[in-house]
C-alpha cells in the first residue's frame, strides 16, 4: 500500500511538447489563482492606510511599515484591553494540543477496533457517527451546554477540549477506519496467533504502521480546531478564550476607521499555525493519503 | 500526556477560580469594541476601578455572539457578573425563567423611579422591579450629513427624505455619494423604519410593531413609505452591499458621502475622529418622532454575597449623574437621568435631549417589540430594499404575511 | 507471511466474528457514549423542540406541525434551500473537476511539484471565515479586482459578483473552491499515484491517447477517492455558515441565505428555537435522506472480507 517505486520510463512522455507548455501554463495560472489572496493580504498588512485609502490592492506598498503586524500582535484593542491577538495565542496553544491529541487517539482506537474486531451493534453506531457529521454545529450548542454544566465542566479548558474531541470524532473515525482497512489482514491474523491481546496488538503492530494517517489526521484537527471560533466562544469559559476570539473583535472592531492592515495583519498571524502545519508538512499529507488513508 | 496533565491542572484551578473570588470583582459581558464605543466603556471601568473596585472586561464583538456567549453562560451556570442586552425585550424571557437578579434595593436608594423617564422605567422593570439598568437613550433617526459635502454640492442640510431624494441629482453631479448606507439587513430596517416615521408617524409605526395591526400595514401611508424607501435605492452606491455601519460612516466622515441615516451611535465616530458638530458635520433628527433604543445592564443570579454587592456597585455607579454625562459624551448617546447637566455636551446631544422634553413624539425602536415580528418583517424589508423589480403591492403584501406568522 | 496466515485460517469473517473480546467493546465505549449522548441524543431533542413554540429558552410544550406550516411557507427558507443546492452543487462539481484537472497536470512528471502542491493546498488551512472575509475584499467593487480593472481603463468589465443578488452564490463558490479544491487534489492525485504502472505501458502499446486513458481507465479506478471528496466536501456543505456570514452577511437581502444561517439568526437573535429546531430537522431529513443508502451499503452492512 506504499507508493509504487518510481517509475525510470515509458509513463509518461518528457519531451518538451506544445503539451508540456500547456501543462505548466496550467499550473502557474492556477497557482495564481490561489496565491492571489494571499497576496492581498500580504500586500495590505504592510501598507500604511493612507495607501490602502486609495485602492490598488494588488501593488506592491510604496511605504513598506510592519507597524500593522506589531499593532496587530500587541497593540490592536479587542475591547477594553488593548494588547493584540497576542492574548489569546497561548489559550489557543493549550486549547490545541490536548484535543489533537486526544481526539487522535480516541478516533485511532475506534477505526482500530472497527476495522479489525467485530463487535456488535459497532456499524450501526459508526453509521449515526457519519450521519451526525451533516448536521450544523450551532445545533449542539445548547444542549451540550446544560449538559456539560449539570457535570460541573462547563467553561474550563477541559470542556473545550471534549467538545473538540467529539466533533473531531466522525471524520477521525473514519480516516483511521479506512487506513485500517487497507492493511492486509493476515498481518492481524498472524499477530493473532502469537497470541497478542487487543492492546498489544493494537500498540506493538498498527500503531507503528499508522504514521502516514497520523499525519492526515493531525494536519486536519490543527487545521480545524486552530481556527475555531464557535466552540471557543461558547465552551472555553473567559480565562481559555482562543486567539480566533481576539482576531474577530479586532476585525469588527473598527476604531473609527477600519485598519485593514491591521485586520489583514492579524489574520495571517492568527493563520500562521495551520500555515506552518502545511507548509512543514505539505508532502506527507499526500503521502498520507496516498498510503491509503483515504479511500472512500 | 504531560500536556494533557497540565491541561487537567488548569482545568481544576479555572474551577476553583470563581470560589475564591476578591470581593469586588467584576467580570462585565459586553459587545463594545469599536472606537467611540470602547472609549465609553472605559468610563464605567475606570469609575469602578475608581471605587476600589476590579473591572475584568470581556468583550466580544458583535451583539448576536456577545449575547449567545452570555445566556449561554447564564444558563450553564457560570455567568458573568454583569452583562450588556438591548433595551427592550431581549432579556425577558431571561427574568420570566428566573435567571435574573433584581436591583430593587439600589434602585429605591437611589430613586430612580423619579429621575427617569417613564417609557425608560417601563423598559427596564419587570412587574415592578427593576432587572436592569438602563445607561443611555440611543435616537435611531438621525441623518449625518457632512457640511463640505453639502456645501460643494450646493444644497442645503436635508431635513426629511423628500430634500434628500431631490437634492440626490445635485449631489450626484458635484461626484459625491448622496445617501451612504450599508446594505446589512438591521440596516436596511433602521432606515425603513425612520421613513415609516417620517410618513406615519409614532401612531403608524406602534401599530405595526407594538399592536401587530396588518390593516395599518395595507394603510395608504405605508404603501407611501414603501415607496419613499424604494425611491432610497438609487441613492447609494455600489460597495453598499454587506457594509458595516462604522464602515459607511466613514464614507461620511471622509468626504465621500453627503449623508448617513444612523443612530447616534455613529456620533462616537465622528467624535474618535476629531469632530466637532455643527462645524464638519451635520446631525438632524428625521421628522416624524423621535425614535429611541438604548443599552441595559443585566445582573445574573448570583450566590456568591461578594457577586451581589458588586453588581449593587456596578449598578449604582452606572446610573450616577457624573458618570452618566462622561458616558454618554463618548457613546454620542443621551444620558437616561432627566435631572442632569448636559450643558457640557454637544450640539447633537443636546437635541437629543430636547426631544426627551415631548413625550408625544417619543417611540420605542423596534427592539421593544417581538423579536420575531422584528425578524420576519427584517427578512421581507431586506429583501425588497435589495431587489428594485419587487412592487409596492408585493412588498405589502409580504410584509402583512410576516406579521401573522411572528408570534 | 501470508501464507502462513491463510492456510492456518481459511474463513476470516467466521473467525473473526467467533471471538469479540471485552476489550474490544470496552474500547469502543467512549464513541458509543459520544454517539448515544451527544449525537443521538441532540438529534432527539432538536426534532422534540422542533414541535415546541419555544423561545428563547428551550420549553417542552407540544404545538403540532404548526413550525413546519411556518417554515414551508417563510421566502427566507425556501431561498435558502434554493441556494444550499445550487452551491452544494456547482460547489462539488467544480472542486472534483478542478481538483482532478490539477492533479493529473502535477503528475506529469513536472518541475516544482511540491511547490505547486503545497500552493494549491494552502487555503484549506485557512479558516472559512478568513477565506471569506479576503474573497470579500477581494470582490469589493469599490477596492478589489473591479477597481483594478476599471483604473487600467477596462471600465466595461463588472466584478460585482459579490454585491449582486443574481451572482453572489457563485461569488460564495468561488471562495469554497479556492478553500477546499487543492484537498480534492491532493486525494486525488494519491490515487493517481496508486495507479499501476503497467497499465501506461499496456496503454502506450496499445497507442491509446493519454487524455482517453485518463477519462476511461484512471477515473473509475479513482472512484473510491472521489467518494471520499464527495462526502468531505459535502460535510461542509451542509455546514456552511461561516464563509456566508463572513463574506456576504447572507445578502444583497436574502440572496446569499442558506439553512445553517437561519436556523443560527433564529436559535438566538430572533428567539425563536421552535422554528430553528424545525429548521435543523428538515436539514437533517433531507440529509439522512440523501446518505443513509450509502452509508448503509458502504458501512453498516457486514462486508465481504478484504
Amino acid at each position: 500500500m506504499s507508493l509504487p517505486p518510481p517509475d525510470p520510463e515509458g509513463r509518461r512522455p518528457k519531451t518538451v511538447t506544445a503539451g508540456r507548455v500547456g501543462v505548466y501554463a496550467f499550473l502557474v495560472i492556477s497557482a495564481a489563482f490561489f496565491l492571489i489572496p494571499l497576496w492581498v493580504m500580504l500586500m495590505t498588512s504592510l501598507k500604511p492606510m493612507e495607501e490602502i485609502r486609495l485602492g490598488n490592492i494588488f501593488s506592491l506598498p510604496k511605504l513598506w511599515t510592519i507597524d500593522p503586524w506589531i499593532s496587530a500582535w500587541s497593540g490592536a484593542c479587542t475591547g477594553l484591553e488593548c494588547h493584540g491577538i497576542s492574548v489569546g495565542f497561548m489559550n489557543s496553544v493549550q486549547i490545541l494540543i490536548p484535543s489533537v491529541i486526544l481526539s487522535i487517539a480516541i478516533g485511532a482506537v475506534t477505526g482500530y477496533a472497527l476495522s479489525f474486531w467485530r463487535v456488535k451493534g459497532a456499524n450501526v453506531m459508526f453509521g449515526c457517527l457519519l450521519l451526525g457529521a451533516f448536521i450544523p454545529y450551532q445545533v449542539f450548542i445548547y444542549p451540550l451546554v446544560r449538559l456539560f454544566a449539570a457535570t460541573g465542566l462547563y467553561n474550563s479548558l477541559l470542556c473545550v477540549v471534549v467538545v473538540h474531541v467529539i466533533f473531531g470524532l466522525p471524520l477521525m473515525t473514519l480516516l483511521f477506519r479506512n487506513f485500517y482497512q487497507g492493511i492486509p489482514i493476515d498481518l492481524f491474523k498472524a499477530a493473532r496467533v502469537d497470541g497478542g491481546s487487543f492492546w498489544s496488538i493494537f500498540l506493538n503492530v498498527i500503531l507503528p504502521m499508522s504514521a502516514p494517517i497520523i499525519i492526515v489526521a493531525t494536519i486536519l484537527q490543527v487545521t480545524g480546531i486552530w481556527n475555531d471560533f464557535l466552540f471557543g466562544v461558547a465552551f472555553a469559559g473567559r480565562e481559555n478564550l482562543p486567539m480566533t476570539v481576539q482576531l474577530n473583535n479586532i476585525v469588527n472592531s473598527m476604531q473609527g476607521e477600519r485598519r485593514y492592515n491591521v485586520d489583514m495583519a492579524a489574520t495571517l498571524l492568527t493563520a500562521l499555525v495551520p500555515l506552518a502545519v502545511y507548509f512543514l508538512s505539505g508532502r506527507w499529507f499526500v503521502r498520507g493519503i496516498a498510503a491509503g488513508a483515504v479511500k472512500g | 500526556m504531560k500536556t494533557l496533565r497540565q491541561a487537567l491542572l488548569a482545568t481544576c484551578v479555572v474551577i476553583a477560580l470563581p470560589a475564591a473570588a476578591v470581593a469586588q470583582d467584576a467580570e462585565v459581558l459586553h459587545w463594545w469594541t469599536s472606537g467611540g464605543e470602547s472609549a465609553a466603556v472605559k468610563v464605567f471601568a475606570d469609575a469602578y476601578t475608581g471605587a476600589g473596585g476590579n473591572w475584568i472586561d470581556t468583550a466580544i464583538a458583535g451583539g448576536q455572539n456577545a449575547r449567545n456567549a452570555g445566556v449561554n453562560r447564564i444558563v450553564g451556570g457560570n455567568p458573568p457578573t454583569v452583562m450588556q442586552f438591548n433595551t427592550g425585550e431581549q432579556f425577558s424571557e431571561l427574568v420570566a425563567n428566573g435567571l435574573l437578579r433584581d436591583v430593587d434595593s439600589v434602585a429605591k436608594a437611589n430613586n430612580w423611579s423619579d429621575v427617569l423617564p417613564k417609557a425608560v422605567v417601563d423598559a427596564a422593570t419587570r412587574d415592578g422591579s427593576f432587572y436592569a439598568v438602563p445607561v443611555n437613550i440611543h435616537g435611531q433617526n438621525w441623518l449625518f450629513t457632512n457640511n463640505d459635502v453639502l456645501q460643494k454640492s450646493g444644497v442645503e442640510a436635508p431635513q426629511s427624505f423628500a430634500e434628500l431624494i431631490a437634492a440626490a441629482p445635485k449631489i450626484k453631479e458635484a461626484g459625491f455619494t448622496p445617501l451612504a448606507h450599508g446594505g446589512q439587513n438591521w440596516q436596511d430596517h433602521v432606515l425603513f423604519d425612520a421613513v415609516v416615521l417620517e410618513t406615519g408617524g409614532p401612531d403608524l409605526f406602534l401599530k405595526i410593531y407594538r399592536d401587530k395591526d396588518t390593516d395599518a400595514a395595507e394603510s395608504d401611508e405605508f404603501r407611501q413609505a414603501a415607496e419613499t424607501y424604494g425611491k432610497l435605492r438609487a441613492l447609494t452606491d455600489e460597495g453598499s452591499p454587506g457594509r458595516s455601519w462604522n464602515e459607511t460612516t466613514n464614507l461620511v466622515l471622509t468626504g465621500k458621502a453627503a449623508a448617513q441615516l444612523m443612530g447616534d451611535w455613529a456620533k462616537g465616530e465622528f467624535i474618535a475622529a476629531g469632530l466637532t458638530p455643527g462645524k464638519e458635520y451635520g446631525c438632524t433628527i428625521m421628522p416624524g418622532g423621535y425614535m429611541m433604543g438604548g443599552d441595559v445592564f443585566v445582573f445574573p443570579k448570583v450566590d456568591d454575597e461578594a457577586a451581589k454587592a458588586a453588581q449593587d456597585k456596578m449598578a449604582e455607579l452606572m446610573l450616577s449623574p457624573e458618570v452618566q454625562v462622561a458616558f454618554n459624551m463618548k457613546k454620542g448617546s443621551v444620558p437616561v437621568r432627566l435631572d442632569v447637566d448636559v450643558s457640557a455636551m454637544d450640539q447633537c446631544a443636546q437635541a437629543g435631549m430636547k426631544a426627551l422634553q415631548d413625550p408625544a413624539k417619543q417611540v420605542a425602536s423596534h427592539n421593544f417589540y417581538s423579536p420575531d415580528l422584528v425578524g420576519t418583517t427584517r427578512d421581507v424589508i431586506t429583501q425588497y430594499w435589495s431587489a428594485p423589480e419587487m412592487g409596492t403591492d408585493e412588498f405589502v403584501e409580504n410584509f402583512v404575511s410576516a406579521m401573522e406568522a411572528a408570534y | 507471511m501470508t501464507t502462513i496466515a491463510t492456510t492456518e485460517e481459511p474463513t476470516a469473517p467466521a473467525r473473526r466474528r467467533r471471538r469479540m473480546p471485552l476489550a474490544a467493546a470496552i474500547a469502543l465505549v467512549p464513541a458509543a457514549i459520544i454517539v448515544a449522548v451527544v449525537y443521538v441524543g441532540c438529534m432527539i431533542w432538536t426534532v422534540r423542540l422542533s414541535f415546541t413554540s419555544s423561545r428563547l429558552l428551550p420549553n417542552l410544550d407540544f404545538v403540532g406541525f404548526s413550525q413546519y406550516e411556518r417554515l414551508l411557507s417563510n421566502t427566507r427558507f425556501l431561498t435558502s434551500v434554493e441556494n444550499i443546492v445550487l452551491f452544494g452543487v456547482l460547489f462539488i462539481a467544480a472542486c472534483l473537476v478542478f481538483g482532478f484537472l490539477m492533479a493529473v497536470f502535477i503528475d506529469q512528471r513536472i518541475r516544482g511539484e511540491a511547490l505547486f502542491r503545497t500552493i494549491f493546498l494552502y487555503p484549506y488551512s485557512m479558516s472559512f471565515i478568513v477565506t471569506g472575509l479576503v474573497w470579500q475584499w477581494v470582490l469589493n467593487p469599490t477596492l478589489g479586482v473591479e477597481d483594478t480593472l476599471h483604473k487600467l481603463g477596462l471600465t466595461f468589465i463588472d466584478v460585482d459578483w459579490a454585491v449582486n443578488r443574481d451572482t453572489v452564490v457563485y461569488a460564495l463558490v468561488l471562495a469554497a473552491v479556492w478553500h477546499g479544491a487543492g484537498l480534492v487534489m491532493a486525494i486525488l492525485l494519491a490515487g493517481l499515484r496508486g495507479v499501476d504502472a503497467d497499465l501506461w505501458k499496456a496503454a502506450r502499446v496499445d497507442g491509446i491517447p493519454t487524455w482517453r486513458v485518463y477519462t476511461s481507465i484512471v477515473l473509475p479506478l479513482l472512484g473510491p477517492m472521489i467518494v471520499t471528496a464527495v462526502v468531505l466536501l459535502a460535510i461542509s456543505v451542509a455546514r456552511l455558515y461561516d464563509l456566508v456570514v463572513a463574506m456576504t452577511g447572507g445578502g444583497p437581502g436574502i440572496a446569499s441565505d442558506v439553512p445553517a444561517k437561519f436556523v443560527m439568526d433564529h436559535l438566538f437573535e430572533r428567539s425563536n428555537i421552535g422554528l430553528a429546531t424545525s429548521a435543523a430537522t428538515m436539514m437533517l431529513i433531507t440529509v439522512a435522506i440523501v446518505l443513509a443508502p450509502w452509508v448503509y451499503a458502504r458501512y453498516v452492512r457486514p462486508q465481504v472480507p478484504r
